[in-house]
C-alpha cells in the first residue's frame, strides 16, 4: 500500500496550478478552434469540386428551370414560376451543402487518417464538428446571396411575405443539413461512399421537393413523397412563408424535429 | 483526508465571499480542480490496492506533467494493458516502461497488437483493462492535457492535400510551438513552405510528420511505421532526423516492423506477438539470444590446400566453431561471433591467398526476431 496523501500547503498548489491549468486548456482550445476554422475556410475556398456544387450548380439550374415556365402562374404553379423557383433553390443550397459538400468532405479526411492525427495533436472532439458547422452555415450563407444576387436582375427577387417564418426555415433548414451532412461524413467509410450517398439522397430531393416540378402536376404518390422528403420540408418551410402560400408551421416544426435529431446524433458521431 | 478537508473549506470560503460573476467562474474552477485532486486520491488508492497497477505518488506524477522529466525518468509506463475489438483479443497484459531520452522500439509482425498499444498510449484508445501512466498522466482521462505533451506521427495518416506546409505549421503549432523556421531548416523544408501536402514526395511528407510532432516541443515522440513506404533514399533522410532526436536527448516510442530500422535507431526494442511482450532487451541483446549463429563459407580449391579431415579437424578445433561441413571443397562453419575472428586467423595462418568467395553471414535482428516468433508459435502450439 503507498500512502499519498498530500500536505495542505501542497493541496493548495496544487489547486492553483489546476486552476491554471484549467484556464489555460480553455484559451488552448478557443485558439485551436479558430486555427482550425481559419484552416478550414481556407481550404474549403480552393476546393474546386465543392465550389462548383455549392454556389455555381444551384445558380446555373435556378436560371433553366426559372425560365422554363414564364412568369405567369400557370402549368400548376400558385404563383410566377420564376419567383417560385427563386424561393425554392434557396433550398438547394442547404442539400447540396449538407447532402454533398459536407459528408464527402468529412469522410475524406476520416479516409485519409486527417481526422486522427487532429485528435492526436489535441484538437478537441467537438473542434471538429463545430469548425464543419460554421463552414456549413457559411457556405449556406454566401452561395444563398449569390443566388439571390444573380436572381435579381433575371427574375427579380420575389417579396418576402413572413421575413421571420422565411429566416427561421432558413436558419433551421440549415442547422438541420449541416448536422445530417456531419453525421453523414462521420458515418461512411470513404469519400467515394459519401459522394454516391450523397448524390443518391441529394437528387431525388431535389427533383422531388425543390427544383423539380411543382407539386400539382405530381402523380399521388410522388406527391406524398414530397411531403415526408426533408429537404422538401425545409423547401416548404422557407417557400411558403415567403411567397405568401402559408405559414407552414408544420413543416417548419418538422425540420425543427430533424434539425434536433440529426443534431444530436452528429454531435454522438463526431468523436474523432 | 485533511488534505480534502482542507480543499472543501477554502471552496467554502470562496463561496461565502465571492458574488460577482467573473468569482463564481473562478470558484467553478477551483471545484473542478478539487474534483481532479479527489479523483487523483480515489485512483493513487485503486492504484496501490492492485499489484496489477502502477504506485505512483500523485505528487511526482502532477510533477512530470509539468516539467520535462530527467534522464532515466519513467515517461510511459505500462501495466497489464488489454485490448479487444469485436473479440478478438490485440494486446493482452502488456507491460511496458520507457524512460526519459530513451528511443524504444516497439517491433513484431504486422497484427502484433503495437499501433494499438501506442493509440491506447496516447488516449487514442481506450484499453479494456490495464493501466498506463504516461507523464504522469492518465490518457483515458487527461487525453486533451496529454496529446498537447506527446508529438505523434501516426500510421496511415495524412493532412489535407491543399494544405500548404506553412500552412499546415500555424494549423498545429500551439502555444509551445518552437522556431518553426529553425525547425523547417532542420529538417530541410524550408523550401517547401508554399507546397501543398498533394505535391510533396514521400520522404518530405514523413519529415513533414516529423516536424509536426516536434513543433510543440514535446516530452514524448511516438513515431508509427515512420518508413513505411519509402525509397531507400527517403528512409536514409528520415533515419538521420531520428538520429537527430535521440542526440538530443528526446524520448522516442518507435512502432516498427522494419527490423533494419530499429536496429539502427533503437537503445531498446520490445519484441510483441499478439499482444504480448515475447521478449525486450537492446537489439545486440536479443540478436545475442535468439540468433547467436554466425554462418562462414568459403572453398579450398585442391591445390592450395585439400580439405581433407586434417583441415575438417583443425576448423572443428576453432573457439566457438559448432559444426562444420565440407561439400566438394566449400567449407561452412557455425558457430558464435568469437568463431569469425578465429576462422579469419586460421585462414591467414596458412599462407595461401585468402579464398575469394569467403561469405560472412552474421544474424541481424530480424533472425532474432524470426526465431523468437517461430519459438511462441510452436509453444503456442504446444499449449494447445
Amino acid at each position: 500500500m503507498t500512502t499519498t496523501l498530500l500536505q495542505p500547503t501542497a493541496t493548495r498548489h496544487e489547486i492553483a496550478a489546476a486552476t491554471d491549468t484549467v484556464t489555460d486548456t480553455a484559451s488552448v482550445t478557443k485558439s485551436m478552434t479558430r486555427r482550425l476554422l481559419t484552416s478550414e475556410l481556407r481550404l474549403f475556398a480552393r476546393d474546386p469540386l465543392t465550389l462548383t456544387f455549392v454556389f455555381v450548380f444551384p445558380i446555373l439550374t435556378m436560371l433553366i428551370i426559372g425560365g422554363s415556365f414564364g412568369t405567369e402562374s400557370r402549368h400548376g404553379f400558385p404563383v410566377n414560376p420564376s419567383h417560385w423557383y427563386v424561393a425554392s433553390y434557396f433550398t438547394v443550397v442547404i442539400g447540396a451543402t449538407g447532402l454533398i459538400m459536407l459528408p464527402v468532405h468529412i469522410a475524406s479526411y476520416r479516409e485519409r487518417g486527417v481526422l486522427r492525427r487532429f485528435a492526436a495533436a489535441g484538437f478537441p472532439r467537438w473542434c471538429f464538428a463545430a469548425a464543419q458547422l460554421a463552414i456549413g452555415l457559411l457556405a449556406i450563407g454566401v452561395a444563398g446571396s449569390l443566388l439571390l444576387a444573380v436572381a435579381a436582375p433575371v427574375y427579380g427577387i420575389p417579396t418576402v411575405a413572413d421575413p421571420l417564418r422565411v429566416a427561421a426555415g432558413v436558419g433551421v433548414g440549415a442547422t438541420a443539413f449541416v448536422a445530417i451532412g456531419v453525421l453523414l461524413g462521420t458515418l461512411l467509410p470513404s469519400a467515394r461512399s459519401a459522394q454516391a450517398i450523397g448524390l443518391l439522397l441529394f437528387f431525388p430531393s431535389f427533383l422531388l421537393g425543390v427544383g423539380g416540378p411543382p407539386p400539382t402536376v405530381m402523380s399521388e404518390p410522388m406527391r406524398k413523397l414530397t411531403e415526408v422528403l426533408p429537404l422538401a420540408l425545409a423547401n416548404r418551410a422557407i417557400r411558403e412563408p415567403w411567397l405568401d402560400l402559408g405559414d407552414a408551421t408544420g413543416a417548419l416544426l418538422g425540420t425543427a424535429v430533424i434539425a434536433m435529431v440529426a443534431t444530436a446524433l452528429a454531435a454522438r458521431r463526431s468523436a474523432l | 483526508m485533511t488534505d480534502l478537508t482542507a480543499m472543501h473549506a477554502l471552496v467554502a470560503d470562496h463561496q461565502r465571499s465571492l458574488v460577482a460573476t467573473a468569482e463564481r467562474q473562478r470558484l467553478a474552477r477551483l471545484a473542478r480542480a478539487q474534483r481532479r485532486i479527489e479523483l487523483d486520491h480515489q485512483h493513487t488508492k485503486e492504484s496501490s490496492m492492485s499489484r496489477q497497477r502502477v504506485s505512483q505518488p500523485t505528487t511526482h506524477s502532477r510533477d512530470c506533467s509539468r516539467r520535462s522529466p530527467a534522464a532515466g525518468e519513467p515517461v510511459v509506463t505500462v501495466r497489464g494493458l488489454r485490448k479487444s475489438y469485436g473479440g478478438r483479443v490485440v494486446v493482452d497484459g502488456l507491460d511496458l516502461d520507457v524512460a526519459a531520452g530513451e528511443v524504444v522500439g516497439l517491433i513484431g509482425a504486422n497484427g502484433a497488437g503495437k499501433t494499438t498499444a501506442v493509440e491506447c498510449v496516447q488516449g487514442l484508445r481506450r484499453p479494456d483493462a490495464g493501466h498506463i501512466n504516461v507523464l504522469g498522466l492518465d490518457p483515458s482521462r487527461d487525453a486533451d492535457q496529454l496529446r498537447s505533451m506527446i508529438g505523434s506521427q501516426l500510421q496511415s495518416s495524412g493532412l489535407p492535400d491543399r494544405l500548404r506546409v506553412s500552412e499546415a505549421i500555424d494549423l498545429f503549432a500551439g502555444p509551445r510551438a518552437r522556431n518553426r523556421d529553425a525547425l523547417l531548416e532542420q529538417f530541410g523544408l524550408s523550401h517547401r513552405r508554399r507546397y501543398p501536402f498533394a505535391g510533396m514526395s514521400g520522404g518530405e511528407r514523413q519529415r513533414l510528420f516529423l516536424v509536426l510532432a516536434l513543433l510543440n516541443q514535446p516530452r514524448l515522440v511516438i513515431l508509427d511505421e515512420l518508413t513505411q513506404g519509402l525509397d531507400p533514399a527517403a528512409r536514409r533522410e528520415v533515419w538521420s532526423a531520428v538520429v537527430q532526436l535521440r542526440e538530443a536527448g528526446t524520448t522516442v516510442l518507435l512502432v516498427t516492423h522494419e527490423l533494419d530500422e530499429a536496429e539502427a535507431l533503437c537503445a531498446r526494442v520490445v519484441a510483441m506477438r499478439d499482444g504480448r511482450v515475447l521478449d525486450q532487451g537492446s537489439p545486440a541483446e536479443l540478436v545475442a539470444r535468439h540468433a547467436s549463429e554466425v554462418t562462414i563459407q568459403f572453398t579450398l580449391t585442391a591445390g592450395s590446400a585439400p580439405a581433407d579431415t586434417t583441415v575438417l579437424d583443425q576448423l572443428q578445433r576453432l573457439p566457438g566453431a559448432r559444426t562444420i561441413s565440407n561439400q566438394r571443397g566449400q567449407i561452412t562453419i557455425h558457430g558464435n561471433r568469437d568463431t569469425i575472428a578465429h576462422a579469419g586467423n586460421w585462414l591467414v595462418a596458412r599462407n595461401e591467398p585468402v579464398p575469394g568467395d569467403l561469405r560472412i553471414h552474421v544474424p541481424d535482428l530480424e533472425a532474432a526476431l524470426l526465431t523468437l516468433l517461430d519459438a511462441s508459435q510452436t509453444n503456442k502450439k504446444e499449449g494447445q
